[in-house]
């Protein structure tokens, strides 16, 4: 059949190359080459990003060879095939090779073989018998797998040990099949998303990047949030974040009030509920609005973190972003030890108006204190909208305290009054005034002076203020949001399987080295000319210290010989 | 630990025979103690309450147990069956256990310094006695290494005996520092904080340093490879450096734990890689012992003498990523179990994971290279140079240029 002669002639070639060492080497190169590119290139970031740091023509070439997400183009999963593909060649090709060769191996040394025996050593005995020579030898070397042959007047002994080294061959190769597989079927069959599910509420549904959009997938059961919570350090650091799930499955509670935290996740039907992160879940806010129109009112608002307040008569929205009840800062100079400190609880928001240029506030309930000196409420103001770009404003009252925003605004009417010349002698007059307004005539509260230097910073400071009025927390009813990942993955079994082949087969192939050793006598006529050769695979410093004690102990056993005592 | 007690009869003897297998056996009967005491013992594992269940009443029964039912076993055994004690393994292993146990001791004895829950404070760590003993490992590595280079000029044994016990007196040093600073971690905030060593970066360091000496006076014990000595050395001499900065703006304090180290885990898998990075390291400084015998040579320079042969070097950088390798290995897939049990993957193309793997093909490029023909030598040299500096950037410079899940060592 020429044809079929033809086709594997054709094959052949190419399993050769494809099997070869190095081909192995070179793919093992680029597939580390190609690595490095995706951890250098941030992966899978919003594409206006990309197109911003790099420019139009380096994006479109990046984004054409699909370098943001690279680890799953076709190029990189060809990679991957190509080396599972040159595995399996080169499995099938040494494969059967190892077997036989572990199975029985030639007893007999060839000369030219001899030869190149790195570690060899040479007696010639005169009237000894063989066989004298045989017995003794073997019984030197009876730790080790003897096989014995003759051939005509040559008698051979080989000795092995470690002959199944070549199963770590086998075992890291076909090892690497199998995690491979394993990966495979974990990309094919499983799946890895994220979930918020509000405290109270719960959710079925998760979301995952696919390529560079986001996907959505329904779950077999909804996942009912009951409780969150976070544990902090003493230092403020948080310590546990912990989630209680009930698990409901076609209406049925199947596990009911389950505490999850991080590193100690949920098992149902497959699926592991994995606490990955936390966030604001709509927590309701009650805002203060200190109006700004001279009027010194305080009106109040009440808003959802996630939704809007208007006021209806100045047009004004506030669009609640995000709710914090723990804000831990750095408060250390630059160079000092850090010290971490609490401010409090925080709320953020987007302020639109008509005439005004949308603001992003963080708003604290608590005022500023430093060393045990309260220094006045504060808020983070940002123009961009970014949170990266907050700009710390102190307001300089303590706006916790409506007497002081009723201060402010008596001395703010009473400076007002005032013509004089004397700027510091016209404040001095307002705030006393001011005082007498608030507290009653001649009354100070104890704090009056820190009071005043507040006072006097927030008349800096408040009537610049571009907005109709100042929004400040005034209360809350916190609800947090757990973020969990869900993930099934039918893969992973495999991937652990084929790693502990990986393991054991490394172990075998490095640390076990075949050795082998031949004495080879040869008569010639009444005496014997003896050659003992030995050879390793791996760790040949050991085996030089083991062929050379060996040695020794056969040099006595072949003087003692010669000497004609029997041994 | 057995290079200073080779020369002495009876150290010797205590290294032999029955002595040895029935030290061999308690330790064993201790380590399962440990472990029964975990999986059936007290309330079971947990996170933080495990180890003061190891100090307390039931540790001391489960470990005390177990040792000297170990011992115990050993003693009929090898009275029944006298050839037993010649095994090979305990031989080889209980002069790791002995060193073990020393440095325990050594930590024991040095808690007796440190101030008291009292008198320290989160916000100000400066009386810790860690710290100090860390400074004298420094001070032993740095003086072994000025000594191992100084063996290369004038190679007399005195020298070269005054270098290696330097070497293991860092190595204790360490080890116990490290061990203190684990105690030292439940000295403040009420306890709540404590954890293993080996959580920041300054810690693993100190780590690195210790598998690194122990690895290399390995090989200059079994193959007398001193001249190697010079190279390694001089790589933990750089690392000291490195560690001494990382104290001066502020790395080496005790900080909590995230949440998301918070797990056993940690305790196998970062151990488990600084042993790769460590024979890395070993490896590189063969390759550089390598390098530099053959200018030597090329230069007929007498000093070629106190080098091994390039056929040894070679070898011993072999020896050395054998080691590295498949600790590696089983480090990255350690790794991997915990990511799969903490963020529900094993795997996520994390720049720290992605270089773990880069580093992995290119040892295991090494070792293909090795047996394909004709790559020997010189090339294979500069092969463990250069992937030691991929190694470097693995550990270092990804935590330093790179974003990822991995940011625990981040440097601030
Ligand atoms: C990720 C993939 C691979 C890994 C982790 C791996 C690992 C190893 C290791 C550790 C060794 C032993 C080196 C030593 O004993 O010093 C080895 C040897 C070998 N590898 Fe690979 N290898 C991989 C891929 C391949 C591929 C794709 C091929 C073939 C194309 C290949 C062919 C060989 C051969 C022929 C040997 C020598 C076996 C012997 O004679 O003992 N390897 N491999």
């Amino acid at each position: 059949m020429p044809a079929m002669s033809k086709t594997t002639d054709y094959l052949k070639p190419i399993l050769l190359r494809l099997g070869s060492m190095s081909l192995a080497i070179t793919l093992l190169t680029v597939l580390a080459l190609a690595s490095v590119i995706g951890t250098v290139l941030l992966q899978n970031q919003d594409q206006a990003d990309y197109l911003q740091q790099f420019g139009p023509i380096w994006y479109w070439v990046f984004r054409s060879l699909g370098l943001f997400d690279m680890y799953h183009t076709w190029w990189f999963l060809s990679l991957l095939g190509f080396l599972m593909l040159s595995l399996s060649v080169c499995l099938y090709r040494n494969v059967p090779r190892f077997l036989k060769e572990m199975r029985g191996s030639k007893v007999a040394l060839s000369d030219s073989a001899m030869k190149h025996m790195k570690h060899s050593r040479h007696w010639d005995l005169k009237g000894q018998s063989a066989e004298n020579v045989l017995s003794v030898a073997k019984e030197r070397l009876k730790e080790w797998r003897i096989r014995e042959e003759q051939r005509g007047d040559v008698s051979y002994i080989r000795a092995d040990k470690g002959k199944y080294h070549k199963w770590g061959y086998i075992l890291v190769h076909s090892a690497m099949l199998v995690v491979l597989t394993g990966g495979w079927i974990s990309v094919q069959f499983g799946f890895r998303g994220n979930m918020q599910v509000p405290v109270g509420s719960q959710e079925s549904e998760i979301s995952f990047l696919k390529s560079t959009s986001v996907a959505y997938k329904e779950m077999p059961f909804e996942v009912h949030c009951n409780d969150f919570s976070i544990d902090f350090y003493p230092n403020g650091m948080p310590k546990e974040f912990k989630s209680n799930l009930t698990i409901i499955d076609h209406g049925k509670e199947v596990i009911k009030d389950r505490d999850i935290i991080v590193n100690e996740p949920l098992y149902y039907k497959g699926v592991r509920i994995y606490q990955a992160s936390f966030g604001d879940g709509g927590s309701n806010i009650h805002l203060k609005l200190l109006k700004l129109d001279g009027s010194g009112e305080i009106d109040s608002a009440e808003a959802h973190v996630y939704t809007s307040y208007k006021d209806k008569t100045n047009g004004v929205t506030l669009e609640l972003t995000d709710f914090r009840p723990h804000n831990v800062e750095n408060m250390a100079e630059i160079g000092d030890p850090k010290d971490f400190q609490d401010l409090g609880p925080s709320v953020d928001f987007i302020m639109r108006g008509p005439g005004l240029k949308p603001v992003k506030i963080r708003s604290f309930m608590n005022a500023f204190e430093l060393n045990g000196d309260n220094r006045g409420s504060f808020i983070q103001v940002s123009f961009s909208g970014d949170t990266k770009d907050f700009q710390s404003v102190a307001l300089g009252l303590d706006m916790s305290d409506p007497q002081e925003w009723k201060l402010l605004q008596r001395f703010l009417i009473h400076l007002a009054d005032d013509n004089v010349k004397n700027k510091q002698k016209a404040n001095m007059q307002a705030f006393k005034a001011a005082m007498d307004d608030v507290f009653g005539k001649g009354k100070r509260p104890d704090n009056f002076q820190a009071m005043a230097m507040r006072v006097l910073q927030a008349a800096q400071v408040i009537p610049r203020l571009p907005w109709p009025y100042i929004p400040v927390l005034d209360d809350y009813d916190q609800k947090y949001y757990t973020g969990l990942q869900l993930a099934k993955d039918p893969g992973m079994n495999v991937v652990w399987t084929g790693s502990a082949l990986l393991v054991m087969g490394l172990c075998i192939m490095l640390y076990v080295s075949h050795r082998k050793l031949w004495l080879i006598v040869r008569r010639k006529g009444n005496d014997l000319s003896i050659s003992f050769v030995g050879l390793s695979n791996r760790n040949q410093l050991n085996f030089e210290h083991e062929f050379n004690e060996i040695l020794s102990s056969m040099n006595d056993d072949m003087q003692q010989l010669e000497k004609g005592d029997a041994v | 630990m057995t290079a200073i007690t080779e020369s002495n009869g009876l150290w010797e003897s205590m290294y032999q025979g029955r002595a040895a297998f029935v030290r061999y056996w308690a330790y064993i009967g201790l380590i399962l103690g440990a472990v029964g005491l975990a999986v059936f013992g007290g309330d079971g594992y947990t996170e933080n309450g495990y180890i003061f269940q190891l100090v307390g009443q039931d540790g001391v029964m489960w470990l005390g147990t177990g040792a000297l039912l170990g011992a115990g076993l050993a003693i009929g055994a090898s009275t029944l069956r006298p050839e037993m004690v010649n095994g090979y393994i305990p031989k080889t292993m209980v002069s790791w256990l002995d060193g073990a146990a020393l440095m325990i001791a050594l930590m024991g004895l040095l808690t007796l310094l440190e101030p008291t829950a009292a008198q320290v404070s989160y916000k100000d760590q400066s009386n810790l006695f860690a710290g100090h003993v860390i400074m004298t490992m420094n001070v032993l590595f740095l003086f072994s290494a000025i000594c191992y280079i100084a063996y290369l000029f004038a190679p007399e044994s005195f020298i070269g005996s005054m270098a290696t016990a330097a070497a293991w007196g860092g190595v204790y040093a360490g080890g116990s520092s490290l061990l203190l600073r684990w105690y030292e971690s439940y000295l403040f905030l009420g306890g709540e904080i404590g954890h293993a060593p080996v959580s920041n970066i300054y810690e693993v360091f100190i780590l690195l340093f210790c598998i690194v000496t122990i690895i290399y006076l390995q090989w200059e014990k079994r193959y007398e490879a001193k001249a190697m000595g010079a190279f390694v050395m001089a790589l933990v001499a750089a690392g000291v450096f490195f560690g001494i900065w990382l104290d001066s703006v502020g790395q080496a304090e005790i900080k909590p734990l995230v949440p998301a180290l918070q797990s056993y885990w940690m305790k196998i898998h970062v151990p488990m890689n600084f042993v790769g990075y460590g024979s890395f390291a070993v490896a590189c400084g063969a390759g550089m012992a390598y390098l530099t015998r053959m200018w030597l040579e090329a230069r007929n320079s007498n000093m070629v003498r106190v080098f091994p042969s390039l056929e040894q070097l070679d070898q011993l950088a072999y020896k050395s990523v054998a080691v590295g390798f498949p600790a590696f290995t089983l480090a990255t897939i350690l790794g991997a179990a915990w990511a799969a049990e903490a963020w529900g993957g094993y795997w996520s193309w994390d720049p720290k994971e992605t270089w773990a793997l880069i580093v992995w093909l290119v040892y295991g490029a090494y070792l293909h290279v090795r047996i394909s023909h004709g790559w020997h030598g010189k090339t294979l040299a500069w092969w463990t140079v250069i992937a030691f500096l991929v190694t470097v950037f693995c550990f270092l410079g990804v935590n330093m240029y790179l974003s990822g899940l991995h940011s625990y060592g981040r440097l601030s």
